[in-house]
């Protein structure tokens, strides 16, 4: 019932955001917007690298996948974006699938090159395929999300849709979490050879997650792109696969609430610290050094460490459901 | 580009294969050594002297990275090992944005600017200094691991890090020693080839996914790289001339992707055992 409580509290929290902070400047309505597509890429990354504990370099490329058939399917053919949204999400969800069936057998290091590789393919073809893509120089003319023909004109509007996503997405994971799939992951996790003769498929397990992963980030994209109005390959290299394994740590990996934390902590702090802008890189690097060597359980488990200290020892804290990744030699 | 690739791959398989870790910040060493040199020679200091300076100091922040950071995730996944080496990369790269700004930079070439006319084509002078230097390295490097005892403990650790250690062996400082080697060779292809290329502190990844890509053709031994780089070069080349350039990383890093599948479809039989 507690739990209820809260979450019709975040709700009610996130629905007046907009109208609080929009009075401020309407700017912010579009930071928020872009901090919840984040979240997006962030919690389903989770799903493949917390949960599954398949590495992944390369989540961006499905981020691309998605807002590149959205923004082509808007610009070139004119057809409606919610009808793109949902293209964009299964075309990202297919090629994961072709993909993924080749991939995900693959392990370790082999795994990370492999998406780090596939990142490089997706941005080097979408750059030149310059009469479909725009090259280099992007895709411009994006039309603002409309939903059966009625248009979200404004950031303030288009802030509800996403975030009605976000919530969406978030829970579904939540749910996939604590489902009996969840506990395949886990189990597939901590070690795939016990998990294989207790009778778990795990290539297709990961193949499965793998997918739907990508058709979350691939919906981001999609957002994204209608968010923009503009997209260049240059918003899905690897540099934005890196960033979003900065959240993941940051925020606690294998947590679904961390990587959340982790993208509101991370696109918040460049408006703070806009003026220091040649710092960033710099500071992104400092800050997952940091955190893996001394928090290996992110900013979640640092919060949850001081909500037990507040409240003394007998309480039991917020359940984490899971181990982090970090910390806990697998054995190869 | 042949040569950088080779050396780029040999530096990961050297540390690889002492420290079994692969690193993911590879490419900024390259570019570290390379802007470190122009940095230098565009401060006065002779060319002759800034390559060597430039390498020592290549050397000891790639010792630096591995006691400091590496060491404390050795027993820690290989999922977080990776993202460590990426963190790692991250925070190079910011340094060099913060160090040499976002200015593309390059070298004079190290003897003469002329081309030689061979068979028709045009080779630049500096191309000659690039191949001389790879193939002096690789004797070096040959020589070491063959006939010195570092080189020797350090091939012990990378057959058996536990019996290497039983026998006598200081693992850590051989670790270490890969560590720097690597960091070395990285920097030393990043400055024979920065007078053809223009550097800039994001240039690295390309390099790096190059050597991936190497290794995985190659294999994780000295000889198959270093022969997989040359071979990745000439490959890249054939692209660039017969296809389009536009899509001549595009073809590179299928390579990358479809050789990991097959090795992984057991043809090769490391994908059983976990990582490589």
């Amino acid at each position: 019932m507690k739990q209820k409580g809260l979450w019709l509290a975040i709700l009610f929290l996130l629905a007046l955001l907009p109208v609080i902070i929009g009075r401020i400047s309407p700017y912010y309505n579009s930071v928020l917007i872009l901090i919840g597509i984040y979240i997006i890429l962030a919690v389903s990354l989770d799903l493949l690298v917390g949960f599954a504990g398949q590495i992944s370099v390369g989540h961006a490329a499905f981020f691309a996948i998605g807002a590149y058939a959205s923004g082509i399917l808007t610009v070139k053919k004119e057809v409606p974006p919610l009808l793109a949204l949902v293209s964009g999400l299964i075309v990202s969800g297919i090629v994961a699938w072709i993909i993924g069936r080749a991939v995900m057998r693959l392990k370790g290091y082999y795994l990370g090159m492999a998406t780090l590789g596939l990142n490089a393919v997706v941005v080097t073809i979408i750059t030149g395929l310059e009469s479909i893509t725009g090259g280099a120089s992007g895709l411009l003319g994006i039309p603002p999300f409309s939903l059966f023909g009625v248009a979200l004109p404004t950031h303030f509007h288009y802030y509800y849709f996403v975030w009605a996503v976000v919530v969406m997405v978030f829970a579904s994971c939540l749910a996939m979490v604590k489902s009996s799939l969840g506990r395949t992951l886990i189990a597939l996790h901590s070690d795939e050879e016990a998990a294989s003769t207790m009778g778990i498929d795990c290539p297709k397990y990961k193949l499965h997650v793998f997918v739907v992963s990508s058709m979350y980030a691939g919906l981001a994209g999609s957002l994204f792109a209608h968010y923009m109005g503009f997209i260049a390959p240059s918003d899905f290299d690897i540099f934005t696969s890196v960033i979003l394994l900065v959240m993941l740590f940051l925020g606690g990996v294998g947590t679904i609430y961390g990587p959340a934390l982790g993208a509101i902590f991370l696109k918040l702090l460049p408006e703070v610290t806009y003026q220091f802008q040649e710092y960033e890189l710099f500071s992104y690097g400092l800050i997952l050094i940091l955190v893996i060597i001394f928090m290996p359980r992110g900013l979640l488990g640092l919060f949850t460490k001081l909500w037990q200290r507040w409240r003394g020892p007998d309480v039991s804290a917020p359940s984490l459901p899971l181990k982090s990744v970090n910390g806990e030699a697998q054995a190869e | 580009m042949g040569s950088v690739y080779a050396l780029i791959a040999l530096s990961l398989v050297i540390v690889y294969n002492v420290s079994k870790v692969l690193c993911f910040a590879q490419g900024e060493f390259f570019v570290f050594g390379a802007l470190t040199m122009i940095f230098l020679t565009g401060h006065g200091v002779p060319m002759p002297l800034g390559f060597p300076l430039s390498i020592i100091l290549a050397l000891l922040l790639g010792a630096v990275v591995e006691r400091v950071l590496i060491k404390r995730v050795q027993t820690a996944s290989i999922g977080t090992v990776i993202t460590m080496t990426v963190a790692v990369s991250l925070f190079l790269r910011g340094a060099g944005l913060l160090i040499w700004g976002r200015e593309s930079h390059t070298l004079p070439p190290f003897s003469s600017a002329k081309s030689l006319s061979v068979m028709g084509a045009f080779l630049p002078v500096q191309v000659l200094w690039v191949i001389g230097t790879t193939v002096l390295v690789l004797l070096v490097i040959w020589w070491f691991f063959e006939r010195t005892l570092p080189g020797l403990a350090m091939r012990a650790c990378a057959e058996n890090r536990l019996a290497a250690n039983l026998v006598g062996i200081t693992v850590w400082k051989a670790t270490l020693l890969a560590w720097a080697w690597g960091a070395a060779l990285g920097a030393l292809a990043g400055i024979v080839v920065s007078p053809l290329i223009f550097v800039q502190y994001v240039s690295g990844t390309m390099p790096m996914l190059k050597g991936f890509t190497a290794i995985a053709i190659g294999g994780l031994g000295t000889v198959g790289s270093v022969i997989a780089g040359f071979l990745l070069g000439i490959i890249e080349a054939f692209t660039v001339g017969l296809v389009s350039s536009k899509f001549a990383d595009a073809v590179v890093f299928t390579i990358l992707i479809l050789v990991l599948l097959i090795r992984s479809s057991g043809r090769f039989g490391s994908s059983q055992n976990g990582g490589m």
